[in-house]
């Protein structure tokens, strides 16, 4: 149409001219009319172009394609088939995908570090109280680096939500609680899968009281009881994942996943004593007691309350030093920014955000005692006393900046975070002995340690020698308790073999809650993944009871919410079926139809070949 | 538990070869052997010499290797897709034990064998092609571990159940040893026994039997990479062409450079000189 026009109106100028200058004698077209024409013609081509451009310069929505980042096999071997799972109901919604494999500290530097993926499937550390999803989702923390906020989901709404349930306490907290959870199922920054149910393999010949302890926290290696004259001198426990061996720093994330081994070597003010079951409350450790004097004190607003804690009398760290109460004020201090006001902005650790978070200030007033000005309820600030403790004179020197010569190193990237910690100096009861890498860390027991005092009735270390071997999988390190070469399997039996296992009068196989969850991790700061109703179709591909029974052989409970079972709400809690993301298919298999309906109604598009198109 | 495994591979390795070298060598090599071991031995020096350079260099680096390459994994699976499956549809449980066997037993026994018996040639030089091969297949297969991070297909599909770690997992304590999962491009099981199976091809007239049992087992490695879930079809392709090209480049490079020709080209003129120093101190 627009050439049509375009020929017309020069045309039409031509014989306009031609016809007017008739006079001036028929040498052929005047210069005038020459020049109109092309003026014309020029008119006629800018409208032309101008159109060709609007045509051309519209970008086209490109078939979506995307890689999901996991752990191989000798990693986590449910992670790798869940991806392979994921990626096949992906592609059968018309969605390109591949998959990607790192180790398990480049895993973790991949997503919390660098945040350069575009979405994973790995295991999240979880919590047994759900203030974890306040630092895993605040936007505040969204470019920060760590596990706080990896997924860059930003939600004024989620935002308040998270605020509101860290301020109250008790009932009213539970039901703010519901809200935030009701509000995430929505938004779906993450899709939970899944809950493992928590295998290890224990001699009942050795020692006694592994009923007590939850074998991920600490207190599951204090109170053992010695049952043959030897046994008091060595544990010997089995775990197969290296990175112990290689890295013993608290506060690194790569390295860390629940960070049980850590939590032997550095005490904490409080400790969360989870039971078999998964029962647990908070207990004072290194804090004798603590005491909450609300709205006292003129100088706190009135969100504030304080709180004043106790110190164990004469507690000492490793290398003899006293821990003192300014330790403890420079850890949290140290926390909040490992770089000790010498960067141009603060470095947070990349552990324990939210649980520093919930301090505004603390001050030593004492040797034994603090003070500490909180701007939660009770609930999630007494959560803040369970950091590890820091040796200043250790910790104090690691606030420079890592440099690598020849290299640019990130900003806020500070020894502290990067360092391998060893010989670790904490102050808990047990105390770095050796180790040689991918082979074994052997801890000792820490004589001056409080638990062993004879007026503390709190579990003690009670073998001489705590040693963690390093083998990777769990078919050997059953055969190593089998073989009466080991007492335990620190790490978590893989669920393929759990079926093969024969007890005997001596090796039992103990079962736990986890509160730990396998999940969908979409990087919101990459489109299309920012779009929750993207997500929402995403977590409606995943048949989460089928991969439970097909890659979890079943050792797994399916969940609709990532928090602990105690917290998870009626209406949100597993019933044959995911509550509110029903999955768009049967027994795995995605109902193609129904899942290109759905993401048609999330406002996406499909192409002729099937292919989902996005802009990203 | 290394230790029992290694004991093991020890034991039943030397009762292979012990059996082996009289029958595949014979006697009138051997007794020829015992007179002649040492020439023989300061002939071969530089390439043994070499080849434990390149071994004691394997070692650290196959532990630490930098991870300064490209994550390939992908890139392998785009090219074959599942072809290796199909080597699962011919799985049972004695083919599984037959190749974890040869994967572990033979491969070790099918490269030392070889330098047993062309050690036990009059003429060193398929002895010294060999082990320059052998230096040549580490050093580059090494060359490509650093630049190429790949995960084997037992990484990707666990559930395979021919995973040599499912069915016998007491050897994850030997390759863990001496490997890391990612050094999987190219597949040095295969380029090795391709390479003493190309071999065994040239000596065929000195071994004739040797070479059928080299082929067997070369053939076998090859199949046991894939068929227990170590190697991608992409490795072990990669493997046979590193192997052709290391066979066919130590033809070339063995008897170019002759220490010995040296040594003596250095003997010789030393003594020229030590003469004509006598020479002047005879002078009166």
């Amino acid at each position: 149409m627009s050439d049509s026009v375009a020929g017309r109106t020069t045309t039409e100028a031509a014989e306009r001219e031609a016809s007017g200058d008739d006079g001036g004698g028929g040498n052929g077209i005047s210069r005038r009319a020459a020049l109109a024409s092309t003026v014309g013609l020029t008119t006629a081509t800018s409208g032309c172009v101008r159109q060709l451009r609007s045509i051309v310069n519209r970008d086209d929505i490109d078939p979506l394609s995307l890689t999901i980042t996991t752990l191989p096999a000798d990693g986590d071997r449910e992670s790798i088939r869940l991806a392979r799972e994921i990626a096949a109901a992906l592609e059968a919604a018309g969605i390109d995908t591949s998959i990607e494999m790192r180790s398990n500290e480049e895993f973790l530097r991949s997503v919390l570090i660098n945040h350069d993926y575009d979405v994973y499937v790995g295991q999240h550390p979880g919590g047994t109280d759900p203030d974890f999803l306040y630092e895993a989702l605040h936007s505040l923390y969204a470019d920060e680096r760590g596990w706080q906020n990896p997924f860059g989901f930003t939600n004024l709404l989620v935002d308040d939500l998270l605020e509101s349930q860290r301020d109250v306490d008790g009932e009213q907290r539970r039901e703010a609680v519901t809200s935030l959870l009701e509000a995430l199922t929505v938004e779906q920054p993450f899709v939970p899968i899944c809950t493992p149910i928590e295998h290890r393999l224990v001699r009942d010949d050795r020692f006694d009281g592994w009923d007590d302890g939850h074998l991920a926290t600490r207190t599951g290696y204090l109170g053992l009881e010695p049952q043959t004259d030897g046994s008091g001198e060595q544990l010997r426990a089995v775990h197969m994942d290296a990175r112990p061996s290689q890295n013993l720093n608290p506060i690194n994330a790569e390295y860390r996943d629940r960070g049980t081994i850590a939590d032997l070597l550095y005490d904490s003010l409080a400790t969360d004593v989870v039971d078999i079951d998964g029962a647990h409350e908070l207990e004072p450790w290194l804090a004798e007691d603590w005491v909450w004097d609300e709205g006292d004190d003129e100088a706190e607003t009135e969100d504030q309350s304080s709180l004043t804690v106790e110190l164990r009398p004469d507690c000492r760290f490793h290398d003899g030093e006293p821990l003192t109460a300014d330790d403890v004020a420079f850890t949290y201090r140290f926390l909040a920014d490992t770089a000790l006001g010498g960067s141009a902005t603060p470095a947070p650790a990349p552990r324990y955000r939210g649980q520093v978070a919930a301090i505004d200030d603390v001050e030593a007033t004492d040797d034994r005692t603090l003070e500490f000005t909180v701007a939660t309820g009770e609930e999630v600030a007494a959560r803040a006393l369970t950091v590890p403790i820091l040796p200043e004179h250790v910790w104090t020197e690691r606030a420079a900046a890592a440099s690598v010569p020849g290299y640019r190193v990130a900003q806020g990237t500070t020894d502290a975070v990067v360092t391998d910690n060893v010989p670790p100096i904490g102050s808990g009861p047990f105390q770095f002995g050796d180790r040689t890498e991918r082979e074994h860390v052997t801890l000792e027991r820490f004589e001056d340690h409080f638990t062993s005092r004879d007026d503390v009735d709190l579990p003690e270390a009670t073998v001489e020698e705590l040693r963690v071997q390093i083998d990777p999988r769990s078919t050997s390190a059953i055969q190593l308790i089998e073989d009466d070469s080991a007492d335990l399997t620190s790490s978590t039996l893989e669920n393929y073999v759990i079926a093969d296992i024969e007890e005997t009068e001596d090796v039992r196989l103990l079962e736990s809650p986890s509160w730990t969850f396998y999940h969908l991790g979409f990087n919101a700061r990459k489109a299309p993944f920012g779009n929750p109703r993207f997500r929402q179709c995403v977590a409606q591909l995943i048949d989460k009871s089928w991969v439970v029974d097909e890659v979890f052989h079943g050792h797994a409970d399916p969940i609709a919410t990532p928090v602990a079972g105690e917290w998870v709400p009626e209406e949100l809690a597993w019933d044959g079926a995911d509550p509110e993301l029903p999955f768009l298919g049967s027994d795995g298999d995605v109902d193609v139809d129904a899942a290109r309906t759905a993401f048609e109604a999330a406002g996406f598009r499909y192409d002729g070949d099937g292919n989902l198109r996005v802009r990203h | 538990m290394l230790t029992e495994v290694l004991t093991q591979v020890a034991l039943v390795v030397a009762i292979m070869l012990l059996v082996s070298i009289p029958l595949f060598i014979g006697r009138e090599r051997l007794t020829r052997l015992r007179t002649d071991w040492q020439s023989r031995l300061r002939t071969s020096a530089p390439a043994m010499l070499i080849l434990s350079v390149v071994l004691l260099f394997n070692r650290v680096m196959r532990q630490d290797d930098p991870d300064i390459g490209v994550h390939m994994t992908e890139t392998i699976r785009g090219l074959e897709g599942e072809f290796i499956l199909i080597f699962q549809q011919i799985g049972s449980t004695e083919l599984t034990m037959y190749f974890s066997f040869i994967y572990v037993y033979g491969y070790t026994f099918l490269l030392i064998f070889p330098a047993v018996a062309y050690f036990a040639l009059s003429d060193t030089r398929m002895f010294r092609r060999l082990l320059t091969s052998y230096t040549l297949n580490y050093a580059i297969g090494l060359t490509l571990y650093a630049l190429v991070i790949a995960y084997g297909p037992r990484n990707f599909m666990p559930e395979v159940e021919t995973v040599l770690y499912n069915a016998s997992p007491e050897y994850q304590h030997l390759t863990r040893e001496v490997n890391r999962n990612t050094n999987v491009f190219p597949s040095l099981h295969t380029s090795l026994a391709a390479t003493v199976g190309l071999f065994a091809y040239h000596t065929r007239s000195s071994y004739p039997k040797w070479y059928l049992v080299a082929t067997v087992l070369a053939v076998s490695v090859i199949i046991s990479t894939m068929y227990l879930g170590l190697h991608w079809a992409t490795d072990v392709v990669a493997g046979l062409a590193l192997a052709a090209f290391c066979v066919a480049a130590s033809d070339r490079i063995v008897g170019r450079w002759s220490l010995s020709a040296i040594y003596t080209d250095l003997r010789s003129l030393r003594e020229r000189r030590a003469d004509r120093s006598d020479g002047a101190d005879g002078d009166p």
